[in-house]
């Protein structure tokens, strides 16, 4: 491997001290002369129709300066899942119907907080109560009240884009049996390679609902410029060029007179990419009253109305032969979106998305539904269905060990997939370090030694009892979502350094760290010459935006492409100071450019700069570059039949997990939690590691305590007291494993790291239990109830 | 309804007018513009509004601003001295104990209360010391390291 200078060094992030001395601006820190604060009026129905909405006294209270609602935006529409298919759902505030308590109904902006609530005290609403649904299962019942039962139309994000719209795709008109998408997905011959195997096994799954919970709560500030006829917004999200295409379509207007201001981000994890209602209000109150618009959430909001992760319900059915070759594989799933469409067809995708690239398995169907319920809308978040599909697959997978006599680690080492394997969709693993990964975090838990399953005496009596387990995982660097490429622009200066201008976003995963690391080592200078203007759809190039972790691979490779067209500019006005022909002699580093043969004779990039501005037109040099996933657009994944290349490289990770628990309260304890992440290579080895650690964090939550409780649609535990997350005495003693596989499409190889290990820590965890005390617990969270109530009642 | 208080901010004394209502944070914050008190919850579940009172750790949306009356309070803002990071400032950077941010101006607040009260805290003390501080983003191991780091350091200050 090469050495580098800059990449792979834990070089400290750019962004830090801004951080820690307070004077990073986050979206909620902006105040604006003149501005409104707006609150908007939710629905406390789970489903109903709305007979009227009056608004009157509200608009006389003073201080009141703007009011919308649903009646004012009939036409919206528009939904993360926006295809020919799949047309959009949702609208800005409620027309005709509310389906889920927090669903908006209105929005008002007044001259403070105080007179903006009790405005929306003031709003009049008659709904009718009508027949709800609460769970996927029963709304798909023949009988189950229809969550949607509108007509939908209009033109979808894709077409505008020039994906060709498919034939004989009539845009469902509603969705037969609360049923919001589908995915189907076969290879080999199932039934055949049931018959082939020696042992069959079925297992069902439960997840519940969990929430981001990233520490800053959303907010947005618009401000519309009448006399340049321009909207400028602050808004805290993970692709500014996502919500300002929204917004242009939301409100119909150009996307050129929409300006989305960089601030930085606290936390996100797949809870800020879709497009809110209150940021759409925000818009819209600052365009009707030429007041800037500031909406905050607060946390009851922000965990009600901002997405949750899908529960749902999933069922594995293997075939195995004695040796532990898997011969089949049946999988069924199905999520429940909530009351709109969300990403249900993307989360059903992605399941089968995060299944098939991690064990061979020759025959397998897959069926996965997405499902409209009146409970609040499920979205994106860290890991997008891994978590849900790998926590069923890999405690299918420690149950059919146990059936077997078998070591798990056996079963996965025997069907993992390998380095250079075509994965049925037609995707080629240039690099997977998936063995190397388990065969780590394997060692590192002392697998052999702490594993009871291979004890004498497994079962111990003490009242605290430990035990071992493991699961593995997989996830995209980057797939086709608009805007689907990352551009990056380079600014040189005359003394050398480099301005960089991308549209990626720092939610805290350090790209504007690992970002600068590349362009530093690419075009040869120190990390304190490199500047970052990112975030501002203004002044930087289109970006991906931070999800689906394409940041490093796709925005990575963007910027090493700007990189070294700077860098080669620089070079070929060097090479004519130096009365060089060929620029292939030439060698640069350290801002200076030299003759390889003889080091000595060299230009500063200084005066190769100056020498370009004088002698070359005036060129400043600029550096640009642009990456896409992949060349051909007619091979976008399709959500519902899985075929199309999904991504360009596969993130790997396994997890292994040492608990205790105590039989006499159930409470389960994580002790020792190690992870093995195949990330290509870690541009930033601190970030990687800090990377790794926030996903088992959050893996552990989604395992032990985090759950959303709804009862009827209403949710019973909107704040932090009630739903624990991890807090500092939790943390277990953790050991990181970067395996480097060196990812031929990455920039100097690398790709995913942010999101795939968050999805191991369940099974392993459930797998650890299992080991320790011999009870299995199919559903997440497990709690100390559901573990006693096993012990009490052991199968 | 209004009152007159007093209160010393990052070493400079204010003299404010505030509803009875505000909270200290919404003072900080709106009032004073120092944003980098942040609210996370509101409710003082999470740790994010952390200053420090008469060198105490106190979250402040959950304290009346007239009830600080004549306190002296640092905030984020008056960690660093003349431009100059402190060291708990350099090392949570160093160490990786600062993804997004948000946590950040409270975990360094507790820390310094800790520090300064026991220069040489072990693992689980700093566990303790930062329990009321939620972190989504790194899983604390990283700002565990940093604190050890700096254990046993001399301070700053
Ligand atoms: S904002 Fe004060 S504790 Fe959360
Ligand atoms: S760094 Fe994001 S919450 Fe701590």
């Amino acid at each position: 491997m090469a050495a580098y200078n800059i990449v792979g060094k834990g070089v400290p992030r750019v962004d830090g001290p801004d951080k820690a001395s307070g004077k990073a601006i986050y979206t909620v820190d902006v105040s604006l002369p003149g501005m409104l604060y707006g609150k908007i009026l939710r629905s406390p129905y789970a489903h109903a129709r709305i007979i009227s909405i009056d608004t009157s006294m509200a608009e006389k209270l003073p201080g009141v300066k703007g009011i919308v609602t649903g009646r004012d935006l009939r036409d919206v529409r528009y939904a993360f899942v926006d295809t020919p298919h799949y047309p959009a759902d949702e609208q800005p505030l409620a027309v005709d119907k509310v389906r889920y308590i927090g669903d908006e109904v209105a929005a008002v902006a007044a001259e403070s907080e105080a007179v903006a609530e009790k405005a929306l005290a003031l709003i009049k609403v008659e709904y009718e109560i009508i027949p709800a649904v609460f769970s996927a299962i029963e709304a798909m019942r023949d009988d189950a009240p229809l969550v949607h039962d509108e007509q939908l139309e209009g033109t979808s994000a894709w077409e505008e884009w020039g994906v060709t719209k498919r034939k004989n795709i009539t845009a469902s008109s509603y969705a037969a049996n609360n049923v919001s998408g589908r995915t189907f997905v076969q290879y080999g011959d199932v039934d055949a390679g049931f018959e082939e195997a020696d042992h069959i096994r079925e297992d069902t799954f439960e997840l519940k609902a969990t929430a981001h919970c990233p520490m800053e709560p959303h907010a947005v500030v618009a401000s519309y410029d009448a006399v340049q006829d321009k909207l400028h917004v602050w808004l805290s999200t993970m692709g500014i060029f996502l919500k300002r295409f929204f917004l242009s379509k939301t409100l119909n207007i150009p996307a050129s007179k929409i300006r989305v201001h960089h601030t930085y981000v606290g936390g996100a994890f797949g809870g800020k990419i879709d497009l809110f209602p209150y940021e759409f209000c925000a818009a819209y109150l600052t365009i009707k009253t030429g007041q800037p618009v500031k909406i905050e959430l607060d946390r009851e909001e922000v965990f009600m109305t901002t997405r949750q992760r899908h529960p749902m319900n999933i069922t594995v059915r293997t075939g195995i032969k004695k040796d532990g070759i898997i011969t089949a594989q049946d999988i069924k799933v199905i999520a429940d979106n909530g009351a709109y469409r969300g990403s249900g067809p993307v989360v059903i995708f992605l399941c089968h998305g995060f299944s098939f690239p991690v064990y061979n398995v020759p025959n397998y169907r897959y069926e996965g539904f997405s499902v409209y319920t009146n409970n609040p809308i499920r979205g994106p978040q860290r890991g997008h269905g891994a978590p849900q599909i790998r926590f069923s697959i890999d405690s299918h997978i420690d149950l059919i060990a146990r059936d077997l006599g078998m070591d798990p680690l056996e079963i996965m080492l025997k069907n993992a997939r390998k380095q250079g394997d075509v994965i049925p969709n037609g995707d080629v693993l240039n690099s997977c370090g998936l063995t190397e990964c388990i065969k780590g975090a394997a060692a590192a838990i002392d697998w052999k030694n702490k594993r009871r399953q291979f004890q004498a005496s497994p079962a111990s009596t003490g009242r605290f009892r430990r035990g071992v387990g493991i699961s593995i995982c997989s996830m995209f660097s980057g797939a086709m979502y608009y805007p689907f490429a990352s551009a990056a622009i380079i600014k040189m200066h005359d003394d050398g350094s480099a301005t960089l201008f991308t549209g990626a976003q720092d939610i805290g995963q350090g790209s504007y760290t690992t970002l600068s690391q590349v362009l530093a080592e690419e075009l040869g200078i120190g990390m304190e010459d490199v500047h970052v203007v990112a975030g501002d759809t203004e002044l930087c190039p289109i970006d991906l935006g931070s999800f689906l972790s394409g940041t490093a691979l796709v925005t990575g490779s963007a910027v090493k492409l700007a990189a070294a067209d700077a860098k080669r500019q620089i070079m070929e006005s060097a090479a004519e100071l130096l009365g060089v022909d060929n620029i292939g002699e030439l060698d640069a580093f350290n801002k200076k450019v030299f003759q390889r043969q003889s080091p000595d004779n060299y230009v500063t990039y200084q005066q190769a700069i100056q020498a370009s501005v004088l002698r070359k037109g005036g060129n400043p040099i600029i550096g640009t570059g642009s990456y896409k996933g992949y060349e051909k657009t007619d091979r976008y994944p399709s959500l519902s039949k899985g075929k199309g290349l999904f991504t360009g490289a596969y993130g790997f990770a396994a997890q292994t997990a040492e608990v205790e628990v105590d039989t006499w309260t159930g409470k389960v304890k994580l002790l020792r939690a190690c992870t093995f992440h195949d990330c290509g290579y870690p541009l930033n080895e601190t970030i990687v590691r800090g990377q790794i650690h926030g996903c088992s964090s959050m893996g552990q939550g989604q395992a032990l305590s985090e759950e959303i409780y709804l009862e009827e649609g209403q949710l019973f535990n909107a704040s932090f007291l009630e739903y624990r997350l991890p807090i500092s005495t939790d943390t277990p003693e953790l050991v990181d494993g970067i395996v480097i596989s060196q990812e031929p499409s990455g920039p100097f190889g690398a790709k995913e790291v942010g999101e795939g290990s968050v999805a191991g820590m369940l099974a392993a965890v459930a797998n650890a239990v299992h080991d320790a005390v011999g009870v299995r617990i199919k559903s997440m969270p497990i709690t100390p109830e559901k573990v006693l109530r096993a012990l009490n009642n052991p199968t | 309804m209004k009152k007159v208080i007093k209160l010393t901010v990052n070493g400079m004394e204010k003299e404010l007018l505030v509803d009875v209502h505000s909270t200290l944070l919404d003072v900080l914050r709106e009032d004073l513009g120092l944003k980098g008190t942040k609210k996370g919850c509101n409710q003082g579940e999470c740790g994010a509004c952390t200053v420090l009172i008469d060198g105490n750790p106190v979250p402040s949306c959950s304290l009346l601003a007239v009830k600080a009356d004549g306190k002296d309070v640092l905030t984020i803002e008056g960690v660093a001295e003349a431009g100059k990071l402190h060291a708990i400032q350099e090392v949570f950077n160093e160490k990786g104990a600062i993804q997004c941010g948000f946590c950040t101006p409270g975990m360094i607040l507790v820390t310094k209360k800790l520090l300064d009260d026991n220069p040489n805290p072990d693992e689980q003390e700093i566990k303790e010391a930062i329990a009321g501080n939620i972190c989504r983003c790194t899983g604390y191991a990283q700002i565990i390291e940093a604190i050890m780091a700096l254990a046993g350091r001399k301070q700053v200050r």
